[in-house]
């Protein structure tokens, strides 16, 4: 990260899995760490089951919102065939994040193998996590996304957020450990 | 959110605010003491903070219009009122806003727009800024949540000094973007007292043209007010002109592009003050969010200029950082290369919007296609959840609210065909009711399906009045025959919709109202009340793979495996059990008591 300059991600998945969320998490944790941040979400039309993309900035200074193609430093990813989608996203220097899950998109049937392998040979450096088998071990899908976050903010290296639950919490803790 | 409440009471704190939120605790700390809106994406959270605060007047209305009216009322007897809705709202609420420009206000009168460029949400890209220049309402320009909190506040003073509505244009890039904000705590709603004025608030022709002409006067001193709220940030001989969220992209493009410009930032885009011809010279370049209205007010004032007229920029579409450094860089002629952005290894499927699993649409589409089989309706549909009616080849024609009714009785007029006008039970108090007269008076033959869900669903389930105003009953009192129907109930439901059909075609209009809460706000309180939610389940031994689940039905949760019988999605199931019901083989079983959540879920 070159000085004065931010730090940009831009955090996709599918509707109802906590991309949001997610997000506002990271968002929090930059803001107590004394960063400048945007978050910029997408309401509205597909709530459950459509793409959900959300752009997070921060750093010493940050103006734009948005984060341009090829422009993410991060594509945090919490479906895998969304991770392709917002492949563009990304700079040359980006890494990629994403969980290990495939949510089959309507009327197509992709195979989760190709997915996957796709992502972990594009010749960017990539990071594929048990995210969703995770949160089932926890007892719910909806830890998914802090799973992911305990990954994403070892990575960034930011701070768990206060305002986690203890189950999250857990769930944030394991997500770390998935990156050594 | 409860807990910022708490913060703000005991001292000014810093936290990470949506830039409506911060609408919100500006118009607070502005006195506001009415709120009124209609719901609408990307302006609806600025209500929904606004209804904690029980010391003030918060209304969801049933319009746009009716929303302004009552604010605008409540600031012509000197209390401070907001009205906020999206940029197409402000189409229905244009009459009373013309109006409050030429009578003026006591109390300040602030009106939100939220813009949409890119139309995340929305059916079209129009600039709020041009309402400034046609109605003289002067346009602050807030470029991210903290400023939107300032200028909300400012608006208030603003708005009172000049004793003139003044519009705060917000896009999707400011009312969605979360940044860290700076609160103080609210202020006491500023309630007023209505003193008489005859020749100032009764725009009969006589009182009205003296009106028009203290109008224009005040325009004149209003540019100088828009001078206080430009900023100018002093660098190299290039002049760029900038206002609202385009600001953010300025700055970061010349950081990027390495050049030392002059930035002039307005926060009053509309008018631009006139002095602003004394501060440049040469070519300014112009970066603005949506249509070029700053630059058609410089060149106006005879400025030369490069920005969106000429295509330095894109005419539609959102800016970002690369579109702006592209734009400015053309138009100064530098040097430019952008990186090309990578490509995915291999091309990600579509996964465009759908319907809720569970949604009680899903069943009314259902029903409707079997209750018209044979007809080959045309679908004449509106804004709403219900628009991904798209999806199974069910709408027509999605233009704007309340468009259903309307253009549906011109079809049906025009053609003959057999139409089916669908439309939300919000749309349909919203703006189908005038025409739903015209359509009782004239006995154009129509079927008109309201799909009450009980909500406001696509901006996240605001109140709607169908449980106190049955749209039946609306009907009944206008002799427009009604039937109600359950989606959740197929079979019975097309028998009923099949009557209706059959009355339609001897030629006179018919109501279906088709009555299910909508899913999402159903399984957030059976969880709460910790009720059983049933799943369903495919036994891929007796499936054929006829496709009705998820081709014709398509419920979200049902996808085709490769060898094309279904799969139900275990989390994604909400046990609506509606796919068992149309199976032609009951090859879908559900694991738990259906008839008992059908009935908790149609009382959420």
């Amino acid at each position: 990260m070159a000085r004065g300059m931010a730090t940009s991600l831009v955090i996709v998945g599918v509707g109802g899995q906590g991309a949001l969320t997610l997000a506002r998490w990271i968002g929090e944790a930059a803001l107590a760490a004394g960063y400048d941040v945007r978050i910029a979400e997408i309401h509205g039309m597909s709530q459950r089951g459509g793409s959900v993309e959300v752009h997070v900035r921060f750093g010493k200074e940050v103006y734009a919102p948005v984060v341009e193609e090829g422009g993410a430093d991060y594509v945090v990813a919490l479906e895998a065939v969304e991770a392709l989608r917002a492949y563009k996203y990304l700079k040359p220097s980006g890494v990629l994040v994403a969980n290990k899950r495939v949510i089959q998109p309507p009327g197509k049937w992709v195979d989760p193998q190709l997915v996957l392998e796709a992502i972990t040979k594009s010749g960017i450096k990539a990071y594929v996590l048990p995210c969703f088998d995770m949160a089932m071990e926890l007892g719910s899908p909806i830890y998914e996304n802090a799973v992911m976050l305990g990954a994403v903010s070892k990575l960034l290296n930011l701070p768990m957020p206060e305002s986690l639950d203890e189950r999250n919490r857990e769930a944030f803790r394991r997500g770390a450990r998935l990156v050594v | 959110m409860k807990n910022l409440i708490f913060y703000i009471h005991l001292n000014t704190v810093k936290i990470l605010l949506l830039g409506n939120e911060a609408i919100a605790y500006g118009a607070l700390a502005g006195g506001v003491a009415v709120a009124t809106a209609y719901p609408g994406t990307p302006s609806t959270e600025i209500l929904e903070t606004l209804e904690e605060f029980r010391d003030r007047f918060v209304h969801w209305a049933v319009n746009e219009k009716t929303a302004l009216e009552i604010a605008y009322g409540a600031t012509v007897a000197g209390a401070r009122a907001l009205v906020a809705m999206k940029h197409v709202g402000l189409n229905v609420a244009a009459d009373p806003l013309h109006s409050a420009a030429y009578t003026g206000v006591e109390g300040g009168l602030v009106v939100v727009s939220a813009d949409d460029p890119w139309m995340h949400s929305s059916q079209n890209e129009q600039d709020t800024r041009w309402y400034g220049l046609q109605a003289y309402v002067p346009v602050l320009e807030p470029s991210d949540p903290a400023e939107a909190y300032r200028y909300a506040k400012t608006a208030f003073e603003l708005s009172e000094k000049l004793k003139h509505p003044i519009i705060l244009r917000s896009v999707t890039r400011v009312s969605h973007v979360r940044a860290p904000v700076e609160v103080e705590p609210p202020s006491p709603p500023k309630w007023g007292r209505f003193s008489k004025d005859i020749s100032r608030f009764n725009l009969v022709p006589a009182y009205a043209r003296e009106r028009r002409k203290a109008l224009v006067e005040k325009w004149g001193t209003i540019g100088e007010v828009s001078a206080e709220l430009m900023r100018v940030e002093p660098g190299g001989h290039v002049t760029i002109v900038t206002s609202g969220v385009a600001y953010n992209y300025v700055k970061e493009a010349v950081r990027l592009l390495n050049i030392d410009a002059t930035i002039i930032k307005l926060g009053m885009s509309v008018p631009i003050p006139p002095k602003i011809r004394e501060l440049v010279k040469g070519t300014v370049v112009v970066v603005e969010e949506g249509d070029s209205v700053v630059e058609t007010q410089l060149r106006a004032l005879r400025l030369e200029t490069r920005g969106k007229i000429d295509g330095y920029f894109p005419k539609y579409g959102e800016l970002n950082t690369r579109k702006v450094a592209e734009g400015i860089a053309k138009a100064l002629d530098i040097p430019y290369n952008l990186p090309q952005p990578p490509k995915s290894p291999i091309e990600a499927p579509p996964r465009p919007p759908v319907l809720c699993p569970g949604c009680p649409h899903m069943g009314t589409f259902y029903i409707l296609r079997l209750a018209t089989a044979g007809l080959n309706p045309v679908w004449s549909g509106d804004i709403g959840c219900y628009s991904l009616g798209i999806n199974t080849g069910q709408q027509d024609l999605i233009t704007h609210m309340g468009s259903s009714v309307g253009l549906g009785m011109g079809v049906a007029v025009a053609s003959k065909q057999f139409v089916v006008a669908t439309v939300g039970d919000s749309t349909f108090y919203h703006s189908v009711l005038p025409q739903l007269i015209d359509l009782a008076t004239k006995k154009v033959p129509l079927l008109v399906v309201v799909m009450d869900n009980a909500y406001t669903a696509m901006t996240g389930g605001q109140p709607s009045p169908s449980r106190l105003i049955p749209p039946e009953k609306i009907a009944e009192a206008f002799g427009i025959p009604a039937f109600v129907i359950d989606p959740a109930d197929i079979k019975t439901s097309i028998e009923v919709v099949k009557r209706a059909v059959e009355i339609v075609k001897s030629g006179r209009p018919v109501l279906v109202v088709s009555k299910r809460p909508c899913v999402l706000v159903a399984t957030r309180k059976a969880r709460k009340a910790g009720v059983a939610i049933p799943k369903y389940k495919v036994e891929p031994e007796k499936c054929i793979g006829c496709g009705i689940c998820y081709n014709l039905l398509k419920c979200s949760a049902i996808q085709a495996r490769p060898d094309r019988k279904a799969y139900i999605d275990p989390v994604l199931c909400v046990g609506c059990g509606i796919c068992a019901e149309v199976c032609p083989v009951d090859a879908i079983k559900g694991n738990g008591a259906r008839v008992k959540w059908l009935e908790v879920w149609q009382q959420a």
